[in-house]
């Protein structure tokens, strides 16, 4: 079969991380090449236990989230907390150029792991780190999760009304931007390493992934001592979610529209007097322009409000979509997006792949995530020469 | 004395706002040389309007454009020449650095570039070997290549914001911008990747960014949960899917609270000791994650009841102290002051030359580190056309003559022709308006950058 040349077709990958962020920086070195081998403790990736799950039920092949970050990977286990399997590691990371790792700080050193020692044997080696708070500094060794980024990143504090409490944003999007994040440093790792043959270790904190969104809020604090909080809970139409006939969309001013251009998409000539038309007005007439707003589209879809304020008047107008509307969308469709794929337990389904496009080694899908110890015996027994049936009795892998 | 991984690499930056322009910002702390050019009647956004951030102290200054907060940040490290490339003589100067740049990065809308001859079929003769990075807000084909964009009006149509709300409430807009970061890390990758691409193979290649399909991958669980299931979450504000209890409790003292995340029986157990209560522990009404689930408004009571006595920080530490996940909300001044992101050092210093009128001021610098090879900000944002000079003559070798014809057409400038009035309110009224929720007078002193 021929394969495009893709930039990371020469490197070995050995995944060692679980959850979401690590493995999806790994998942995405392999979208670009990378041969990728994911290493599970014997009883698996704690992402397999994470729904939703296929069918509902919680099940260790039907994980939704694992699909998705382990996709172009194959998968071993390996008991690293006996020696045998940190000595079956060590072997592995002989000839590997990248290793991602998402444990504790410290956990791989006491099994004689961590990069500095692994790096004796292979000076190339580039070891990527990815924990919620960083490998130094006094919160290393805090435990976190999704809302612990969220709330220590700052991006809580900003995020929710006056009101109430801070709101973190809803799934787990700080995971998959740490994850974006770590495929980006561990790239600049490779760039550093291809020009002095040097491997280094990488360190990601997710604390400081949600910390480097706020290049509003962070300076504004440098530049004059200025805390930005929560936005009130009413008045300005723009730039907060409405209610409209079949779901919720948003508006805000920009793009080539005008003031007028808004007040005539939304068929309401009063929105052009002064004390809505002026900025400086704006601000205390905002529940009045927020009525305004939401008698203008209650009778109003979505789809048509979204295709009109962006074809006919250039304005920007969001639409609230849910996952079936994203499920249908035609750009996504355009943009191939999705990758359709074969699950030996989930079946056939459409699964979020391709994050931008390239016009020469783009993201290239190769296989499905592997199922638990798929592929012990290719790697174990075709690669190292090992038994694997063996290396299971044993409680290795 | 290792040297940086781009260095030798030269970038020519045509973008505008945050995403692009903040990524080869990243790009100039690895080592390249990255020229920004703007127009003379169109000024990067960052630099006035809505976007501006802040000026120094609150003090306009004879120059606002050189001075915003985000603009400074996001630009740091780089170059600046003025170029108006709405007209042909404009555009014959950036098609002489195209010619002898390695990437051209650019955001305009997608048929702003191909009506100039410069999107990447054209761009390409000019440049066989060229790296070209574009974003635009849904890429650049599909029914909806030519839709405007910005963050929160994506950030609906991407489907974060069906997720994001109080529980049981109407949906609710993100922070700041999500997307555009989104695209900053991808665009990020993308340069890399090209370049490692181009090393191994010879070849330039196009890396086309819509920031609407990054957007829709940050909620692929519900994706895949509707494909598999037909199913779709409800908004469940700050609790979590699966894990209970999870919430964001009030503290002590003025806006001040604490995340709590537990995971499994383990931490469960862990937690009943740290507020106190351990005979929770054995209560059967909170032994599973189901019960606990169910349970969830009592524990709520229950955890922030402990909680309420305790500043954020100490509530932080005694959860983690017993391995409980827990996070105090920072705000912009606990990021800055905060021991931890200090010692690791994660917001860098920009010093300004004394004649800017800026000072010292941290920054953000970037979320990972290597350990050997030391990545920082080089330096400051350039003033608007600082380096006209340097690019054209120096760079470019054109000569005394050509430059002057070219001030004198207004094709380079060093002042703007066109700028936003800038938004003069006081302290005082930045937080009667709630655009402020605090100040702190003594900033200065607080960030060890008083005069």
């Amino acid at each position: 079969m021929m394969t495009m040349p893709a930039a990371l077709d020469d490197l070995r990958v050995l995944d060692l991380s679980q959850g979401i962020a690590g493995p999806l920086s790994a998942r995405l070195l392999g979208d670009f090449g990378a041969d990728v081998v994911k290493i599970e403790p014997p009883d698996g990736d704690c992402a397999r236990r994470l729904g939703p799950f296929a069918g509902g039920e919680s099940h260790p092949e039907k994980s939704l989230p694992f699909l998705l970050t382990n996709m172009n990977k194959r998968g071993i286990t390996l008991a690293l907390d006996r020696p045998e399997g940190a000595a079956l590691l060590r072997r592995l990371a002989a000839d590997a150029d990248v290793i991602v790792e998402s444990f504790p700080p410290g956990y791989l050193a006491a099994r004689g792991l961590d990069h500095a020692t692994l790096a004796r044997d292979n000076p190339a080696l580039v070891m990527t780190s990815i924990t919620p708070f960083g490998q130094t500094g006094p919160y290393r060794h805090f435990t976190g999760d999704e809302i612990v980024a969220y709330a220590t990143g700052g991006v809580m504090a900003i995020s929710g009304t006056t009101d109430r409490e801070p709101l973190k944003h809803g799934g787990m999007p700080g995971q998959y931007e740490t994850g974006m994040n770590g495929m980006l440093a561990t790239m600049v790792a490779l760039l550093v390493r291809d020009m002095t043959g040097i491997g280094e270790h990488v360190d990601v904190s997710a604390q400081e992934v949600l910390a480097s969104t706020l290049v509003i809020n962070q300076p504004m604090y440098s530049w004059f001592g200025g805390v930005q909080g929560r936005r009130r809970p009413d008045g300005g139409a723009f730039g907060q979610i409405m209610p409209c006939k079949d779901g919720y969309f948003v508006s805000q001013e920009g793009a080539s529209a005008t003031w007028d251009d808004i007040a005539d998409f939304f068929g309401r000539p009063e929105m052009k007097e002064p004390r809505f038309a002026d900025h400086a007005q704006r601000g205390a007439n905002g529940p009045a322009l927020d009525a305004l707003v939401l008698e203008a589209t209650r009778d109003r879809t979505m789809a048509e409000m979204f295709r009109t304020a962006s074809e006919q008047y250039r304005m920007l107008l969001g639409i609230v979509q849910t996952p079936e509307d994203l499920a249908h969308c035609p750009q996504l469709e355009a943009r191939n997006f999705y990758q359709e794929v074969e699950h030996p337990v989930i079946g056939r389904i459409r699964v979020p792949f391709r994050l931008w496009n390239m016009t020469a080694g783009p993201a290239s899908y190769r296989r499905t995530a592997p199922l638990l110890g798929q592929h012990n015996a290719e790697i174990y027994d075709a690669r190292l020469g090992l038994d694997a049936a063996a290396l299971r009795r044993h409680g290795t892998i | 004395m290792t040297s940086l991984p781009l260095e030798g690499l030269r970038i020519v930056d045509i973008s505008n706002v945050f995403s692009l322009p903040y990524a080869a910002g990243l790009l100039a702390d690895l080592g390249a040389e990255v020229i920004k050019i703007e127009g003379p009647g169109r000024l990067d956004v960052s630099r006035h309007g809505a976007f501006s951030g802040v000026y120094p102290d609150n003090e306009v200054g004879e120059d606002p454009w050189n001075r915003t907060s985000t603009y400074n940040l996001l630009n740091r490290g780089k170059k600046s020449v003025v170029l108006d490339l709405s007209r042909p003589e404009g555009r014959a100067v950036l098609k002489d650095l195209i010619a002898v740049s390695d990437v051209l990065a650019e955001n305009f809308t997608p048929r702003v570039m191909r009506g100039w001859e410069l999107d990447y079929p054209h761009a390409a003769k000019l440049n066989p070997n060229l790296l070209m990075i574009s974003c635009s807000g849904f890429g650049r084909e599909g029914p909806y290549a030519q839709y405007p964009a910005q963050a929160t009006t994506q950030e609906a149509t991407h489907g974060l914001t069906d997720a994001t709300g109080y529980r049981g409430d109407i949906p609710s807009k993100a922070g700041q911008s999500f997307v555009d970061f989104l695209a900053t890390w991808a665009l990020s990758m993308g340069t890399l990747l090209g370049l490692r691409y181009r090393r191994r193979f010879g070849k330039g290649l196009w890396v086309d960014v819509g920031m609407y399909q990054l957007g829709c991958f940050m909620v692929s669980e519900r994706i895949l949960d509707w494909e598999a299931n037909r199913h779709r979450d409800e908004r469940i504000g700050n609790r979590h899917r699966q894990f209970a209890p999870q919430g964001c409790y009030r503290c002590a003292g003025e806006d001040a609270w604490c995340a709590i995340s537990v995971r499994d029986d383990a931490e469960w157990a862990a937690l009943c000791g740290v507020i106190g209560r351990p005979e929770l522990a054995a209560d059967p009404r909170y032994a599973t994650v189901e019960g606990r689930r169910a349970h969830h408004d009592a524990l709520d009571t229950l955890i922030g009841a402990w909680t309420a006595t305790l500043g954020k920080m100490e509530a932080m530490e005694r959860a983690q102290a017993a391995g409980v996940p827990a996070g105090a909300v920072f705000n912009a001044r606990d990021m800055h002051l905060d021991p931890h992101l200090r010692a690791r050092g994660f917001l860098e210093m920009l010093e300004f030359p004394p004649e800017r009128g800026i000072g010292r001021r941290p920054v953000i610098g970037r979320p990972w580190k290597l350990d050997r090879t030391r990545i920082a900000v080089r330096g400051p944002a350039p003033t608007l056309g600082q380096h006209n000079r340097d690019i054209l003559c120096g760079l470019l070798g054109y000569d005394e003559a050509r430059f002057a014809e070219l001030e004198q057409a207004g094709i380079t400038a060093t002042k703007p022709t066109k700028v936003r009035p800038p938004l003069r309110l006081s302290m005082e009224d930045r937080l009667r308006q709630g655009r402020l929720a605090e100040w702190d007078r003594d900033y200065k002193t607080r960030l060890g950058i008083a005069d």
